[in-house]
Order: structure tokens, then C-alpha cells, then sequence
């Protein structure tokens, strides 16, 4: 009798297994003026997911922009601050992607898009003059990193990290989620989603890519792991005057949001902090320079666009992990 | 092992084997059970309803109201009386959310499709 009681033990076991085995954990907030939501799988899940979330908030408090008391804030109101380390990381992080992409992405933006109303949702369309004025303070060139203490040496100049905090801080979350032990999860900031690991039973993960007009199917679905996914649209934030539409995404050329046949840019890479800035940067750029930035840069990234007269083209790294019920063309590297 | 272990060994297997059938059953039928539309406020659900079936809901939270339709398979933000109105602006859909983020309210569409993880957008 002791043998079966055993055996009827052990198959208990088996049958609840999976409810032993994976122990998941997951919290939904917002911030960064955007919903959030964390999961991590395994033993330390929940302590994983704490601190993730209070992470979240620090860097909130340091990088908003719009946060009085952040330190960006205090920067752009002073125009020389010391500051913590994770600031001045991504203050560098923002620099190097200025260079990177030949100025398409520009974190100096901040008195342009003020104009435009974009950060207190107060829209109007400003005038030229205004935007050529606002455009001369726009030099990230004119920003100087000294240590801990980073300038901004033309008077009136101001940052907004917006186009790469939420890609950093989902960096930041997978860092704590190896310490504290995990070796999955997922992290959707807001539609930024980065990855760690595979799923509990060993799968791939899944994320779909939205599609602009949101009545209807999804653009396609990826199959990764280890992997920060980030789409860049003019669908997302933007308001419409006298029948014409005007999205927060601004070309750093002219003042004026990028029109350039694009709808969405998705960038997929391992940095979650690289698939941010470049989405903003490849959407700015447009198909052709996005093309073109794809085929000759040397960081390992892939990209998926969506052009407003519904082309779709994704690059041959993804190729095969992407599922889309719409054609497709696949752009290589040279 | 005597006879009698045999028997019990017999039974514990059929059971286990009728416990999973059961199991794998009744997620069948969930999969079936249709698209839902999830609205929660800050942390908490407010309610769960079928994609497939009109209706209209308003909700009032504490920061305000927003009227959410559910029609033909499609759900918008009818009115609502936040400053930037952009959950209204967002029109219809039919996968993803709307958030009005004055409000704290969120508006999933739970997919049948349950393979899918995350939403980049």
C-alpha cells in the first residue's frame, strides 16, 4: 500500500506540474506618461517585479522633462547641472545617436516641440518664423558631457529624452530581472516591449506589431527572444487643424513633423535603449534613408516599415520569424 | 506488488488520464469563448464584456467620465470629458487598447488569439 500512495504522490506531481515548475508574476502601472505593464517567470518573480517597477519611477523622476524637480528638468532650467549616473547615460546614449544618425535623431528638440504644444497637449500649428528661431537653439553639438556634469551652451537650449528613456528604462528592467535571477520575462512600456529569455515552456515569444489604423488586423506577429521591439508612428500622438493632421514625430531638418510616406517604423534588436532611439531616427529618415541606414550601419539591428500606402517592408534578419497575412518585401544588408 | 496494488496503480492512472482530458477540455472551450473587451481603472477591472455584443458603458472615475461603445465587433470612446480628449480621437478598434491616461482608464481588447505576448505600437 505504502508503493501506491507513493505513486499516487508522484502522479499528483506530474499532473500539477507545470503550477510548480513556473511561477509568474506580473504588475500593471503608469508612468512615464504611458501604461506599463512587467512580468517576470520564475522562483524570485514577484521581488523581480517590485523592483522593477520602483526602478521605473527613479528614472521617471530623474529623465521627465516635463517632471519639475526631475533632473532634466533642473538642467534645462539652469543650464548646467551635475548629474546621477543613469542621466548622464542616457544623455550619452542620445548624443552617440545624434552622430549615429546624421542629426535625425535630436534630443536638443525640446523649445520646437513646445511650439507645436506637444509636451502640455496644448496643440497649435506655429509660425515659420517661430520655428526657424526655435530651430538655432536645436544643436545637440552645442551640449558638453564633463564627467558628472553635462552644459548646454547656447542660452535657451533644452533636452527631452522622451525619443529613449522608455527604451533605456526597458533595458534597465531586464538588467535587474538577470540579477534578481530571472531568465524570462517581458516589459511593455507603453507599446515599447523588450524580452528576456524565452518563455516558461521554452517557446518563443510573441509580439505583434500594431497596426496605424487600429480597426484592423495587426501589421504581422514576431517569433523572438532576447529582444527589444520598439514601433515609431506618427499614429500616435498627434491633433488636426483646419482638416490637416500634425504628429509629434519632428524631422530636426525643418521644425515640421517628418511626412515622408511613412506610417510606422518597428525596430527590433537586442539593446532596448538602440530599438528606441533608432525607430524615432529611421521614421525621420523616411523609407529610402532608412533603407539605406539599415543596409549600411554595422549595429545589429532589424527593421520593419509600414508606409502610408500600405507597403510593407521588413529586413532579411526577421525575415523568417515574422508573420504577416499581408505581402511583404524583404530589404538585405549590402 | 499483490493484485490489490495493481487495481489501485489502475485507478490512479485512469484518473489522472480523465483529469487531463478534463483539463484540456475545458481550455478548448475558453479558446472558443470569443474576444473580450477588458476596462480597468488605474489597478482595478471595472468589467469584462463580449466584443460581439453592442452596448454602451460609462464609467465614471474619480478624475472623470469616459462612454465606451462596443459596436459590431469594434470598440470606441463615444465621450468623454478629458482635456485632451485623445482616448475619443483614437476612434474605433479592433485589436489593441485605448488609454485615456488623465483618467487612468484602460481599454484592452483580450484577443482570442492567446499567443500573443505583447503589442509593440
Amino acid at each position: 500500500m505504502k508503493k501506491v500512495l507513493a505513486l499516487t504522490f508522484i502522479m499528483i506531481i506530474f499532473l500539477s506540474g507545470c503550477s510548480f515548475g513556473s511561477y509568474s508574476y506580473s504588475d500593471s502601472f503608469f508612468a512615464m506618461d504611458t501604461y506599463m505593464s512587467v512580468t517576470a517567470n520564475g522562483a524570485n518573480a514577484q521581488s523581480a517585479v517590485k523592483k522593477a517597477k520602483k526602478q521605473v519611477l527613479r528614472l521617471e523622476n530623474l529623465l521627465s522633462a516635463h517632471k519639475e524637480k526631475s533632473e532634466v528638468y533642473r538642467l534645462n532650467k539652469n543650464g548646467s547641472e551635475k548629474l546621477s549616473n543613469d542621466t548622464i547615460k542616457v544623455i550619452k546614449n542620445a548624443l552617440k545617436f545624434s552622430r549615429l544618425t546624421n542629426g535625425a535623431f535630436n534630443p536638443a528638440m525640446l523649445p520646437v516641440t513646445k511650439l507645436w504644444g506637444f509636451p502640455d497637449k496644448k496643440y497649435r500649428v506655429p509660425k515659420k518664423s517661430e520655428i526657424e528661431n526655435a530651430l538655432k537653439l536645436a544643436k545637440p553639438e552645442k551640449i558638453s558631457v564633463n564627467k558628472n556634469e553635462v552644459t548646454l551652451n547656447l542660452k535657451g537650449e533644452e533636452i527631452d529624452l522622451g525619443a529613449i528613456a522608455k527604451g533605456y528604462t526597458s533595458s534597465k528592467i531586464i538588467e535587474i530581472f538577470k540579477r534578481e535571477g530571472i531568465e524570462s520575462g517581458i516589459v511593455n512600456l507603453g507599446g515599447n516591449v523588450q524580452t528576456l529569455g524565452a518563455k516558461p515552456d521554452g517557446s518563443l515569444w510573441t509580439v505583434a506589431i500594431e497596426n496605424p489604423d487600429k480597426n484592423s488586423e495587426y501589421l504581422g506577429k514576431l517569433k523572438i527572444k532576447d529582444k527589444a521591439v520598439v514601433t515609431s508612428g506618427g499614429y500616435e500622438r498627434n491633433f488636426t487643424k483646419n482638416g490637416k493632421m500634425y504628429h509629434h514625430i519632428l524631422n530636426p531638418e525643418n521644425g515640421y513633423p517628418a511626412e515622408n510616406g511613412l506610417s510606422s517604423v518597428t525596430v527590433i534588436s537586442e539593446d532596448g535603449t538602440l530599438s528606441d532611439a533608432l525607430s524615432t531616427s529611421l521614421f525621420v529618415m523616411g523609407k529610402n534613408g532608412a533603407e539605406r541606414f539599415y543596409k549600411k550601419s554595422e549595429k545589429d539591428f532589424d527593421i520593419i516599415l509600414y508606409t502610408e500606402g500600405g507597403k510593407l517592408t521588413v529586413s532579411q534578419g526577421i525575415a523568417d520569424s515574422f508573420n504577416s497575412q499581408l505581402d511583404f518585401d524583404i530589404v538585405k544588408k549590402d | 506488488m499483490n493484485k490489490r496494488d495493481f487495481i489501485a496503480i489502475g485507478i490512479v492512472i485512469i484518473l489522472s488520464a480523465l483529469g487531463f482530458i478534463f483539463l484540456n477540455f475545458n481550455l478548448k472551450n475558453d479558446a472558443q469563448g470569443g474576444e473580450t473587451v477588458k476596462i480597468s481603472v488605474g489597478a482595478d477591472i471595472y468589467g469584462t464584456y463580449p466584443l460581439n455584443e453592442n452596448d454602451e458603458i460609462k464609467i465614471n472615475t474619480k478624475n472623470g467620465f469616459n462612454t465606451v461603445v462596443i459596436e459590431n465587433g469594434s470598440v470606441f470612446v463615444k465621450d468623454a470629458d478629458c482635456r485632451d480628449r485623445y482616448c475619443v480621437r483614437q476612434g474605433k478598434i479592433r485589436n489593441g487598447s485605448i488609454i485615456c491616461l488623465p483618467h487612468r482608464l484602460v481599454i484592452e481588447i483580450e484577443s482570442n488569439d492567446k499567443s500573443i505576448d505583447a503589442v509593440a505600437g
